[in-house]
């Protein structure tokens, strides 16, 4: 019995000296899940006159009594640009949720007055607000390739397909995405699938992030006059260690041509169908690529945005004559894949930053 | 596969095989045994208005386990257990499979240190490491022994042990004075290697590592201290986030004889943590984030007559909302919603997942769990609210009782009650009470009239309610009741014919918490019950001998719910014939 009164204290010493973490309750309210839906704090805004193109962010404020689905919608009432912002909770934190400036929608913003509205879903209450936007977003929070601003980047090789009808590889002004240039890029080759390509040299010591956080942005322009069936962009990225443009045998139209995308290589694509009219920004992540030729002998194909040498922007459609007549329907048409803003951006893609 | 298979088993088998012969001339020991199983079903949709699936599908197989003792020296064996599964409609090796089951190497250390490697099966406390028994499995008098001898072999529990691969050893010391032994355990086992997620991320090995250390203080008061830990190792993957969770229990148990009764209390107690550690590997800063500490009591005093006619079980336990134990909180079904049954998977012309069942619950293997996890998993209210996670189950402090009593072989009763209410509340302060009234009752009349041919009757009920007050919003009150009926007549030396009745009926409201990786709870759905969930049999079980046995049964299985917009369309119906032909060799 001596041992029990030795030991009996042991436990009660466990039992009441210990330190639990517990709360009054666990979990949301149920009242605020279930309950009639209340706004407890009002929509505010932080800066209703930003400046986007000096870094300058809005900040977004509100809470209501549940959690529940709710979206920030920013259209631009001069360019009609939409942004928006939606989460599910029963707080809107101006230290979480915020807007550089980007859009969801193009066309970008511009310096304009925006209407700004909270909605809630299943809630028919809405909160509505102003800003005016005093200098907007360049868009340049990431690696920039190419905006076409001055011309091409240096050591950038242009080149289209022999004989090729009519060709649109140049800098143009009349309808940029952003600034006052684009780089046109299109013709007509009825009997083969290449048009042309851009090919840019990169180099990216500074990439810290693995591929699945290394985003590829684009602008690519297109319309629906003369639309073709099967036209589209190849992007191809190669981490090859060989110089740029060592071999200086030009190709049968006469020019230079990256010496770093063979197919021997370490070099990944990506198919990007354009079907669309008007501008589109789209991202990619550098993981989803795929190796361009998987049984390349002696080639470890492992992504690392670090080592990537060059970035080839090519352009083709479905050949509507000659030996290979697959899209009848595009003879004589004109393929127009224009870019414009082609940037590297870490952790999100451009219009999500 | 099969190739790469069939040419490194082969020639083990010829190893084997030699090794045996070998054995036979060295004195050394090489024995066999295992188990052989034909299985066969055929699964019939009942429904007329389901037009998109097959009216009937069937399933078969034939498996052999073997396995192989090896004993170099006495005090050594190695252990190999290999599969040959064949499915019906397979031929000449095509559908044909050969797995290696089980390798262990156990032994005893100059008959002190006993070892085991390799594959071993790991139990420790109720609250530290325990596989508790799946739901719907308690008072079914062996009225679906054939389904749950399956579930439990091919899921590999045993005796509610967790397998696990790593080491244990043990070793005990007996003392003359002050105390009279002392008992250690330990055990460090991998229940989750590094594994490729991404193309550049790696999960990091998941350790498991425990000890227990048992003394005999005197001839009537004994001690108990156990320790478990389940953690990941961060070095080892490449996402930088992982889990730790030590659990520490002490217990004190006193046990004496008074007049016709062994009396024993216990005391125990402990307490867990769990946190999340985020490492950053490129500034070698880390950081502890969801951290929690919980703690457990429980008192607990059994009665037992010395014949083991009645036993009575007394008891309180009180589980903190934060008390957290992977080894004894994981159960053995999850019902995350992404779990689909094997069994007619999808149901209605609205391609709609069929929910699970108490059918799957008993007949689907491949919805039982052999992981464990380091956050609560989800659980169906109708089936098990009150202690969905075993006596760990967090938030719970209450009484209970049970009882079991044998008379002559004649009578077999079993009484199971508790009450327990939430420590806090779930989005509410209002916390739920629950009750649980179970009752057990098996007849052998053939005992009765002195009949030498089996001839029994059981019956069984367990209902469990769940209330909470408050407001309209908080307010619930779920009543779930499970009905279990067996018929066992022998109708001829060693052959039965057996009837049965599985039935669980719910109704009322509750909120399902949902969690998130962390296991914060994020979400309460609110569900409205009002189903019926039923299994019928009707079979003929033919033992041969004890460990050899042929089982026949039709089955028809099905629920009813009882949905508010259109009340019968969600229902189905099913049946089954089965056959099951097992020897354990």
């Amino acid at each position: 019995m001596r041992t029990i009164k030795d030991i009996i204290p042991f436990f009660i010493f466990l039992f009441f000296f210990n330190e639990c973490t517990k709360g009054d309750i666990e979990g949301p309210l149920i009242s605020d899940l279930y309950g009639a839906f209340s706004i407890t704090d009002d929509f505010l805004l932080v800066n209703k006159t930003p400046d986007f193109s000096s870094g300058d962010i809005v900040k977004f404020n509100c809470s209501f009594n549940k959690t529940t689905d709710w979206k920030i919608t920013i259209t631009g009432l001069q360019s009609s640009s939409v942004k928006e912002i939606s989460g599910f909770s029963n707080l809107i934190d101006s230290n979480i949720v915020t807007w550089n400036g980007n859009t969801s929608q193009l066309p970008f913003f511009q310096k304009e007055n925006c209407a700004v509205e909270l909605t809630f879903l299943n809630e028919s209450d809405k909160l509505r607000d102003t800003l005016n936007i005093i200098g907007s977003n360049a868009y340049e929070d990431g690696i920039l390739v190419a905006n076409f601003e001055n011309g091409l980047p240096q050591d950038a090789l242009v080149s289209w397909t022999s004989n090729i009808g009519l060709r649109t590889f140049e800098i143009a002004n009349d309808d940029p995405l952003l600034g006052n240039a684009y780089f046109k890029m299109g013709g007509k080759v009825n009997w083969d699938w290449p048009i042309g390509k851009l090919d840019l040299k990169l180099n990216l010591p500074s990439i810290t992030v693995p591929a699945e956080e290394f985003y590829i942005n684009i602008g690519i322009l297109s319309d629906s006059i003369d639309i073709h069936t099967g036209q589209f962009i190849n992007i191809i990225i190669s981490e090859s260690t060989l110089p740029f443009n060592d071999d200086l045998t030009p190709n049968q139209a006469g020019q230079q041509l990256a010496d770093i995308f063979d197919a021997s290589d370490e070099v990944y694509k990506m198919k990007i169908p354009v079907d669309w009219h008007g501008w589109r920004i789209l991202s990619f992540k550098y993981s989803d690529f795929e190796e361009l030729s998987p049984g390349a002998s002696g080639v470890i194909f492992n992504k690392n945005p670090n080592n990537i040498t060059g970035i080839r922007i090519a352009s083709q459609a479905c050949p509507s004559a000659g030996a290979n007549v697959n899209c009848p329907e595009n003879l004589n048409k004109l393929v127009r894949t224009d870019i414009d803003h082609i940037i590297f951006t870490e952790n999100s893609p451009l219009l999500g930053n | 596969m099969n190739k790469v298979l069939n040419t490194i088993l082969l020639p083990l088998m010829i190893f084997s095989f030699q090794s045996f012969l070998n054995a036979q001339k060295s004195n050394e020991t090489v024995w066999f045994n295992g188990l052989a199983r034909s299985y066969f079903s055929r699964d019939v949709l009942e429904s007329t208005s389901d037009t998109l699936y097959p009216r009937n599908t069937s399933n078969g197989y034939n498996l052999v386990d073997l396995n192989i003792h090896v004993n170099p020296i006495k005090t050594i064996e190695i252990f190999a257990q290999l599969r040959v599964r064949n499915k019906f409609g397979s031929f000449f090796g095509s559908g044909t499979n050969i797995d290696v089951r089980q390798l262990r190497a156990s032994g005893t250390i100059k008959n002190k240190f006993n070892f085991s490697v390799g594959d071993i099966f790991l139990k420790q406390n109720r609250f530290t490491l325990y596989n508790y028994n799946e739901e719907l499995s308690s008072f079914e008098n062996d009225m679906f022994k054939p389904y749950r001898d399956i579930i439990h072999y091919e899921n590999f529990y045993t005796d509610n042990r967790w397998r696990l691969q790593g080491l244990q050893t043990d070793f005990s010391l007996q003392f003359d004075r002050f105390i009279r032994t002392l008992e250690f355990d330990f055990f460090i086992t991998r229940p989750r290697g590094s594994s490729q997620l991404g193309s550049n991320t790696y999960s990091p090995d998941l350790l498991l590592f425990g000890g227990s250390f048992v003394s005999k203080i005197t001839k009537k008061l004994s001690f108990e201290v156990n320790y478990i830990k389940f953690f990941e190792l961060p070095s080892s993957g490449n996402m930088n986030i992982s889990i730790n969770n030590p659990v520490y229990h002490s217990g004190l148990n006193y046990k004496y004889i008074k007049n016709n009764f062994m009396l024993s209390h216990k005391l125990q107690t402990g307490f867990s943590q769990r946190n999340w550690l985020f490492s950053e590997l490129d500034n070698g800063s880390d950081s502890s984030s969801f951290s929690t500490r919980g703690m457990f009591f429980e008192f607990e005093n059994e009665f037992l007559v010395k014949d083991s006619s009645f036993k009575l079980v007394l008891g309180a336990r009180y589980v903190d909302p934060n008390f957290r134990s992977a080894g004894s909180q994981t159960r053995r079904i999850d019902f995350n919603t992404e779990i689909q049954n094997t069994v007619y998977p999808l149901h209605t012309n609205d391609y709609v997942p069929r929910p699970s069942s108490a059918f799957d619950l008993l007949s689907d293997e491949n919805r039982f769990n052999q992981d464990l996890f380091g956050t609560l998993m989800s659980f169906n209210p109708i089936f098990s609210n009150i202690l969905p996670f075993g006596d760990g189950t967090p938030n719970r402090m209450g009484f209970y009782l049970s009882s079991t009593l044998n008379k002559n072989q004649i009578l077999f009763s079993k009484i199971k009650t508790a009450f327990f209410n939430e420590v806090i509340g779930q989005g509410t302060t209002e916390k739920r009470n629950f009750l649980l009234l179970a009752g057990d009752l098996k007849i052998n009349i053939n005992e009765i009239f002195k009949k030498p041919k089996e001839f029994s009757l059981s019956f069984s009920y367990w209902y469990e309610l769940t209330k909470r007050d408050g407001d309209v919003f908080e307010e619930l009150n779920l009543n779930s009741s499970h009905i279990n009926g067996f018929l066992n007549l022998e109708i001829s030396k060693k052959f039965y014919f057996q009837l049965g009745l599985k039935q669980i009926n719910a109704s009322g409201k509750e909120f399902i918490t949902q969690r998130n990786e962390y296991g914060v709870i994020q979400n309460f759905s609110f569900v409205n019950y009002d189903q019926s969930d039923f299994i019928y049999f009707a079979g003929i079980n033919y033992k041969i001998k004890k460990n050899i046995y042929a089982n026949i049964q039709y089955n028809w299985w099905g629920e009813d719910l009882n949905n508010p917009t259109n009340p019968t369309f969600y229902d189905f119906n099913y049946r089954r014939l089965l056959f099951i032909f097992s020897v354990k060799l």
